[in-house]
């Protein structure tokens, strides 16, 4: 272990403290609303704290490091996409504006108002199947942060993350979206001075920029370890692509307008234009989000090809971590561990309550003959919190990735992202869209991902060509069903 | 140090450290002052609507 007492002390301070402060929420907590949405009271700076908190997760640090470790600085071009993303929707308030207008808690809600109460369920229900087992990998790869960067043993992954897990669920069921506000508020402050004293040690270590003429050596082959992918142009074909960046491009403006995790922050907002401030003063967020952990894994990289290759045992994902566990020195890797576990546990309470809340309001509510009382209702969504929880333990324990992180995560996705963002620009921006329409986008959306997922690993199916098929059926299927159907009586 | 993209990347690298230490302080200060109106605002503090 490569802790000191001082380590363990900061890390936890940190975790008593973020319990404090999530539990002493709970009595703020008057109904669903309060639980879901806080109440619809937060303010800009407190959602640019959230959405920043949540969006940066363990895990993200983990396969943008990976991506950063195979792909050099290129690999970042992505968080560079989500950039533009976020800036082109804060500052036109595309979907983002007319959804916060329509005061509804969840993406699905609106497609009840739009098209039919049985396109809500449908979509609630490929919304949550996406979300989940996107979410299935988290604390899967959290623990190997955790098991690399400190060098405890692989056997205690399981029993860390599974604390870690019960804390984070303790404070979300019980104390909903205003616990994850406030927590997430401190997870954004120790995780933003971690990131930043992390990445300046990294490029102390690796000699500033000369890592810049290290990088271009491997990628030469005159290093002990040859780099396969361009490390600074994603348009070169060894690295990302066009056809990959294309993907992404489409992937981050469905991912902004339809993230359930990203909307809930927009649906919580104060109104509208608070939701737009938001996005613009987000987005150059996402390039480091990208940016930073991918200059860690690309520092790994240059570090090991000077050692000759990576030890045994560790992979493209795990080197990261274990550079970090060698470099970091004594008393430092506390706030840095700490740091980290505020990513993770941001990113678990967001994602829990986000898909607890779909799962109640798009899913169960709409099949009740009779409303549950509003003391059923809160208990209900905290109890499907917790089932969640239970799910992500054992389903991060047996899955078996089928390629990179990154590839999983947006694949998995990409299950809601393409049908559910296809439905939402034809909902709010085309009138002769129709349930049937509907209907149709969202299965031709989800066949691609779920078949990359399915044989993906056996038939070697480029995870861009499943990705963009999904954005191109759902549109055909949107198109053609509602063409075929009848004009819509009334107007959205 | 003449590729465009190096300059771009290495552009981009000092400016997220910056906008990253820019954000802890900022955002740290002005979200701390939003969540003490969230707690404070009437629908927050009425008690009898509590479950």
């Amino acid at each position: 272990m490569t802790l000191t007492p001082i380590d363990w002390i900061i890390i936890v301070v940190y975790l008593a403290g973020c319990l404090f402060a999530g539990l002493a929420m709970r009595r703020y907590v008057r109904g669903v609303e309060d639980f879901a949405v806080a109440g619809r009271e937060m303010d800009v700076n407190l959602g640019i704290a959230s959405l920043a908190a949540t969006e940066m997760g363990l895990v993200t640090i983990m396969y943008t490091a990976q991506l950063g470790f195979e792909k050099g600085l290129a690999g970042a071009s992505i968080g560079v996409l989500m950039a533009l993303a976020f800036w082109v929707v804060g500052r036109t308030g595309f979907i983002i504006a007319p959804l916060r207008t329509a005061g509804v808690m969840t993406i699905p809600e609106l497609f009840e108002k739009r098209f039919h109460r049985r396109v809500r369920w449908l979509a609630g229900l490929f919304v949550v199947l996406g979300g989940l087992l996107n979410m299935g990998i988290f604390l899967r790869l959290g623990g190997e942060f955790l098991v690399w960067c400190t060098g405890m043993p692989p056997s205690w992954l399981e029993w860390v993350m599974t604390i870690l897990l019960g804390l984070v669920l303790l404070y979300t069921a019980l104390g909903g979206m205003l616990s994850v506000l406030v927590t997430d508020y401190l997870q954004f402050l120790v995780m933003g001075v971690g990131i930043v004293v992390t990445s300046v040690l990294v490029l102390i270590n690796v000699g500033g920029f000369d890592m810049i003429t290290s990088l271009s050596d491997a990628w030469a082959g005159n290093t002990g370890m040859k780099l396969t992918a361009h490390p600074f142009n994603p348009f070169d074909g060894s690295s990302l692509g066009w056809g990959y960046l294309l993907w992404m491009l489409m992937l981050q403006f469905a991912a902004a307008t339809t993230w359930q995790t990203v909307i809930s922050r927009v649906l919580a907002a104060r109104d509208a234009g608070t939701a737009k401030r938001m996005y613009r003063r987000t987005a150059f967020y996402f390039v480091g989000r990208f940016l930073l952990p991918g200059l860690w894994g690309a520092a790994a990289f240059v570090y090991f090809a000077k050692q000759g290759g990576l030890p045994e045992g560790i992979t493209s994902l795990t080197a990261m971590p274990y550079y970090l566990g060698l470099i970091l020195p004594v008393g430092l890797i506390g706030i840095v561990i700490a740091a980290m576990l505020a990513a993770e546990m941001s990113t678990d309470s967001g994602y829990l309550l986000t898909w607890a809340t779909v799962i109640y309001n798009d899913l169960i509510t709409p099949c009740l003959k009779t409303p549950l009382a509003p003391k059923g209702r809160l208990l209900l969504t905290r109890m499907l919190v917790l089932g969640i929880g239970i799910f992500l333990l054992f389903y991060g324990l047996w899955y078996e990735l089928p390629g990179n992180a990154w590839d999983y995560l947006a694949v998995t996705g990409n299950i809601y992202l393409a049908s559910v963002f296809t439905l939402l620009v034809a909902g709010l921006y085309w009138p002769r869209a129709t349930a049937r329409g509907a209907y149709a986008a969202l299965i031709m959306g989800a066949i691609g991902p779920i078949t990359f997922l399915l044989i993906g690993k056996q038939y070697a199916i480029p995870p861009e060509v499943a990705g963009a098929a999904a954005f191109g059926l759902a549109a055909l299927g949107m198109i053609f069903g509602s063409l075929s159907s009848p004009r819509p009586a009334t107007q959205f | 140090m003449q590729d465009p993209f190096i300059l771009f990347w290495s552009a981009l690298i000092l400016g997220s450290i910056a906008w990253y230490g820019f954000l802890v302080f900022y955002v740290g200060i002005k979200a701390g002052r939003d969540i003490r109106t969230m707690i404070k605002s009437p629908k927050a503090q009425n008690p009898d609507e509590k479950l």
